[in-house]
């Protein structure tokens, strides 16, 4: 079963929080027919999930298609592309949510992104992929424009000297 | 001259006694008588006084002339040392004059000599200082430029730290997004490239 990823699914943390979900969900089921539902409160599903399934009109309560959830899941875990987006601070869930859309919608459709912070970095973000490091911060911005910057440092200077 | 006097005198005199006594043939005896009377005669007239007054001429001529030559010879000497006084002069003014020449020369050389070594001198020492003044120049300019760059580096350096330090998180990323989005965009080939290849 091919899933398509929510939005609130970001990275692999939320796919193994989901797939932690439906497994509790699965013992909470095999629990209640063994004791015949007495004494048991279902788990409390979490919004990551439920948008799953709505995303992917997945009934829960069904067995059959729990697994093939689990097993979408961890097909998801295992291919789909990871990429690492680090940012100054933490990034709000607004930004963060429009960033994904542009991410899912040009590169690929069920990119995860693992989310981590560099205060060093000013502004921006920084990429980093499996093989490569696509630096689009402030930071490295200021780095590329320095020789700008000299010239403007030099002809300062040469016009207070004369 | 004294004694050639005297004996022309006595020369004299024998003539005259022997002319008086050639007069006429004289006798034996007469003979004797005569010539003891001539010796007589000669003695009488030379006599002592006579002698002394004509050794007192005698005495004085010699002294006359004794004394002439004197004076000719003390002119003579007194020319002769004048001559030598100038020949030995000229020999020592000739003498020093040409010394003082050589001296001269040798001064001249040893000033020629010392002129040229010190303009030897002055043109390394110019060469020197043209060489020390160029090196000193370049190593001034590279100095300078050294710190220059040093300096705009720094400065750069930090700016840019400077920047980065001031803006921290004051930055929304909700203010940021379009910056990220085109940076994205701007990257999206390499990046897709890089996810193909990936997976």
């Amino acid at each position: 079963m091919e899933l398509k990823l929510p939005l609130s699914v970001i990275g692999p943390g939320e796919i193994s929080r989901l797939q932690r979900e439906i497994t509790s969900l699965e013992d909470y089921f095999i629990q209640a027919q063994a004791s015949k539902g007495e004494g048991l409160a279902p788990p409390r599903l979490s919004r990551m999930l439920d948008e799953l399934a709505s995303t992917n009109k997945v009934n829960l309560l069904d067995r059959k298609a729990r697994n093939d959830t689990r097993t979408g899941l961890a097909k998801l875990s295992e291919t789909s592309p990871t990429i690492h987006l680090s940012f100054a601070a933490d990034p709000p869930p607004k930004a963060l949510e429009r960033i994904l859309i542009w991410l899912r919608e040009n590169i690929h459709p069920n990119l995860l992104v693992r989310v981590g912070l560099q205060p060093n970095i000013a502004a921006g973000c920084v990429l980093r992929t499996a093989n490569q490091i696509f630096d689009m911060s402030l930071k490295s911005r200021f780095a590329s424009q320095q020789d700008y910057l000299l010239k403007l440092i030099d002809g300062a200077l040469n016009e207070r000297s004369q | 001259m004294v004694t050639g006097s005297l004996a022309a005198a006595t020369l004299a005199f024998i003539w005259l006694a022997r002319k008086v006594s050639h007069s006429g043939p004289p006798l034996p005896d007469t003979q004797a008588s005569l010539d003891k009377t001539a010796k007589n005669q000669v003695e009488h007239i030379f006599d002592n006084e006579f002698r002394e007054e004509l050794r007192n001429r005698g005495r004085l001529h010699f002294e006359k002339v004794i004394g002439e030559n004197a004076m000719f010879l003390q002119q003579d000497l007194r020319q002769t040392t004048a001559q030598l006084n100038d020949y030995m002069r000229g020999e020592i003014m000739r003498t020093l004059q040409e010394e003082f020449k050589k001296y001269e020369q040798s001064i001249s050389d040893a000033k020629q000599i010392a002129l040229q070594s010190i303009d030897k001198t002055i043109a390394t020492i110019d060469q020197q200082r043209d060489f020390l003044e160029s090196q000193l120049h370049t190593q001034s300019e590279a100095q300078k430029l050294r710190i220059i760059t040093q300096f705009e580096r720094a400065m750069a350096s930090i700016l840019n730290h400077y920047i980065v330090q001031a803006l921290g998180d004051q930055i929304d990323i909700s203010d940021q997004l379009d910056f990220i989005l085109a940076e994205l965009e701007k990257n999206k080939a390499d990046i897709l490239e890089d996810i193909k290849r990936g997976a």
